[in-house]
């Protein structure tokens, strides 16, 4: 099937994306990577499109002593490709080796799947667990949000009709942290089936224990020490932390949880 | 209409494109290549996969209008490439190829394996391949092609990647989007069936007598007040309605039109609205039903118990993934009873889908993942 008739327009920049957005039907498009296929099933018809994927200030990197600020528009491939610089060592650029296939990479980016807010995608759930937080422009505020306080439900965002993300703010992680991120899929490029990262920083004094695609916004285990240590298991903490997974799905978590808590130990 | 103007296999084309043509289309429709095979148009078989800015991309999901001035390669304009001529000496010689609807996209991706990973392994290109299906050849010959060529010594390539241009901030005014008025909807011939949807209930305890809740559930528009998403057009006085219901699942919109009967049951306090509808665009299909009943429960209170069974199918029912379903079900079955209590003691509702969750969002998600389930099932048999 085909799109549905629409407008379309580029945006220069974010204030230019902002300010084409204005219309309620209009909606953004980045990679187009996601929002594709549903305009194609006519399952999204929007009255217009704003491309963002070319405004020079969303594809731009800055970084400063703490972080890396990232242009919503940096597609997967560029981290993949360390074209931009990565805030952690080199884990940003494993995970994003992992999404779909290098085709969808070269166009995707990181903007678009937040604000897609898929429970399965990759940066929803790796970014989470190391603690980002992205910029949202609109035409007469700028805020800056936790991706823990971004998503709001499989799908769903704080994102209002006239705002857009501008820029994902990385924290930087040195060698002494440890790092895993796990994903399961039944084929190389699928979403995850479960997932579960893990993060010690012990400069930055955080444990973070991240249990995701479980087809709701991701969440951060509490106890983590008590998971590094043992005395919670795997399958306990997500027994606790999403009891609504069948057994099938609550198994294939817990050996995601184990898998990136060997990862970290090794 | 837009002025599309971009470089196609080396040569400076214009033409005019309809802003919501993909590439592919484009390509195959206006520039007549038509050697860019389209299989799923949902990026996930691989068949359309073209070199935009020398590297491969999906140009079933690439639109036309954001490929301005980009560099165009597809079959067609490989021929004087020689990393292309040695890939394709070596599909023809490892017989990496039979009917050959996959091999654009395939020969697309191998060049970008060769040229981008010249150490890859046979498990690496395996790896960079799973994004391409093929049908006949079961991809023995076709790795086996790529890995000749790699370990045979790569050609310095005539097609390079070139890098992303962004727009000056100074751009042209760009045109402001038009809005569209409301989306339309059709009647569709309801003929999807109940059989297999899912079946979700919740209970609510109301702090109002049964008899009084009863009075307010037999009120038809009051019920739909209560759905986010839902909206009546006409109810005839034995209770049939005709309406639409919306839902929003992320990006993801679908507006169905069509009737439901609505049943009531005084002696027992229980009632039942059956319906089905159709969103004339994306051709999909909606069939729930939705059980109440009510009974007393201790002074002055009152039990709700709904249960709500939906099914769908077309293009909605396909694409979603199932489990996200449950969750929006749950929530939209709740916010349903909760309105429903505050209409009873009343109070007023907001007639909006709530953060663009219709009920009806929940309904259509939950038989979202059940069919989705059943095409997974089919999948692995
Ligand atoms: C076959 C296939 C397999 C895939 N597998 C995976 C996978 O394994 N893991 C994974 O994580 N992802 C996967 N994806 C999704 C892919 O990563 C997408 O690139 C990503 O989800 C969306 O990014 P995009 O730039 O293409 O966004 P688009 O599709 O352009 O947009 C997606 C949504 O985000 C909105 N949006 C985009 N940019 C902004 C912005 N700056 N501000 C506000 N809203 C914005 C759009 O309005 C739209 O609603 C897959 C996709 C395909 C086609
Ligand atoms: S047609 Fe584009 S990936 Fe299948
Ligand atoms: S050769 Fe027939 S699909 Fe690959």
């Amino acid at each position: 099937m085909k799109a549905a008739s629409l407008s379309y327009a580029a945006a220069a920049s974010a204030t230019d994306a902002v300010r084409m957005l204005s219309s309620p039907e209009a909606k953004v498009i980045a990679g187009g990577q996601s929002l594709g296929p549903i305009l194609n099933l006519r399952l999204a018809r929007p009255s217009g499109l704003v491309d963002v994927s070319r405004a020079a200030d969303l594809r731009a990197v800055t970084e400063t002593p703490d972080a890396v600020h990232y242009g919503a528009a940096v597609t997967h491939a560029e981290m993949e490709d360390g074209v931009v610089p990565d805030a952690t060592p080199g884990w940003m650029q494993t995970v994003a080796r992992r999404i779909a296939y290098r085709a969808v990479r070269n166009r995707g980016t990181i903007g678009g799947s937040l604000a897609h807010a898929d429970p399965a995608a990759d940066w929803v759930n790796a970014l989470t667990a190391l603690d980002a937080s992205v910029v949202l422009t609109r035409s007469d505020a700028e805020r800056t949000v936790k991706l823990e306080q971004f998503f709001t439900g499989p799908f769903a965002t704080v994102l209002a009709a006239d705002e857009i993300i501008a820029r994902v703010i990385v924290p930087r992680r040195t060698l002494q942290a440890r790092w895993a991120y796990w994903k399961f899929c039944r084929k190389t490029g699928e979403f995850a089936k479960a997932s579960a990262a893990v993060l010690l920083d012990p400069a930055r004094n955080q444990t973070r224990i991240l249990l995701g695609a479980i087809e709701r916004p991701p969440v951060l285990l509490p106890d983590a020490e008590a998971i590094m240590t043992g005395s919670i298991t795997p399958a306990r903490a997500v027994a606790c932390a999403a009891p609504e997974l069948d057994a099938a799905s609550a198994a294939m978590h817990a050996a995601a949880l184990t898998r990136a808590l060997a990862m970290v130990a090794a | 209409m837009t002025r599309i103007h971009l470089r196609i296999n080396g040569r400076e084309q214009s033409g005019d494109a309809e802003p919501r043509t993909h590439l592919a289309d484009f390509l195959r429709e206006e520039m007549n290549l038509t050697g860019t095979h389209l299989g799923c148009e949902h990026g996930v078989c691989g068949a359309c996969t073209i070199l935009i800015d020398g590297r491969p991309a999906r140009s079933c999901i690439t639109m036309t209008a954001a490929c301005q001035d980009a560099d165009i390669r597809t079959i067609e304009g490989y021929l004087d490439d020689p990393v292309m001529a040695a890939l394709r000496a070596s599909f023809k010689k490892h017989h990496a190829l039979q009917c050959g609807f996959c091999t654009p996209g395939m020969l697309a991706t191998a060049f970008d394996i060769v040229t981008r990973l010249p150490d890859a392994d046979e498990a690496r290109i395996r790896e960079e391949l799973a994004g391409n299906l093929c049908r006949c050849t079961g991809y023995a010959g076709i790795v086996a092609a790529i890995k000749a060529v790699l370990s045979e010594g790569v050609p310095a390539p005539a097609i390079r990647p070139i890098k992303r241009v962004a727009l000056a901030a100074s751009a042209e005014a760009s045109p402001a989007i038009a809005t569209s008025s409301a989306p339309p909807t059709g009647a569709v011939e309801p003929t999807a069936s109940l059989e297999g949807g899912v079946t979700l209930s919740r209970n609510v305890a109301i702090a109002v007598s049964a008899d009084h809740l009863w009075r307010e559930l037999k009120d038809i528009q009051r019920v739909a007040a209560a759905l986010p998403g839902a909206a009546i057009d006409t109810v005839t006085p034995d209770g049939h309605v005709k309406g639409s219901f919306t839902v929003a699942i992320g990006p993801m919109r679908a507006s169905f039109g069509g009737n439901a009967h609505v049943i009531y049951d005084d002696a027992s306090r229980s009632g039942l609205v059956r319906g089905s509808g159709g969103d004339r665009l994306s051709r999909s299909m909606a069939a729930g039903e939705v059980r109440f009943a009510v009974t007393p429960a201790g002074a002055g209170h009152a039990m709700l118990a709904a249960e709500i069974v939906y099914r769908l199918s077309g293009p909605l029912a396909q694409f979603g993934r199932g489990a996200v379903v449950a969750d929006i079900v749950d929530r939209l079955l709740q916010q349903f009873t909760a309105n429903i209590a505050t209409l009873a003691q009343g109070g007023a509702v907001s007639e909006k889908p709530q953060g663009g969750f219709g009920l009806f969002a929940a309904a259509i998600l939950s038989m979202l993942r059940r069919l989705l389930r059943r095409g997974q099932r089919r999948d692995q048999r």
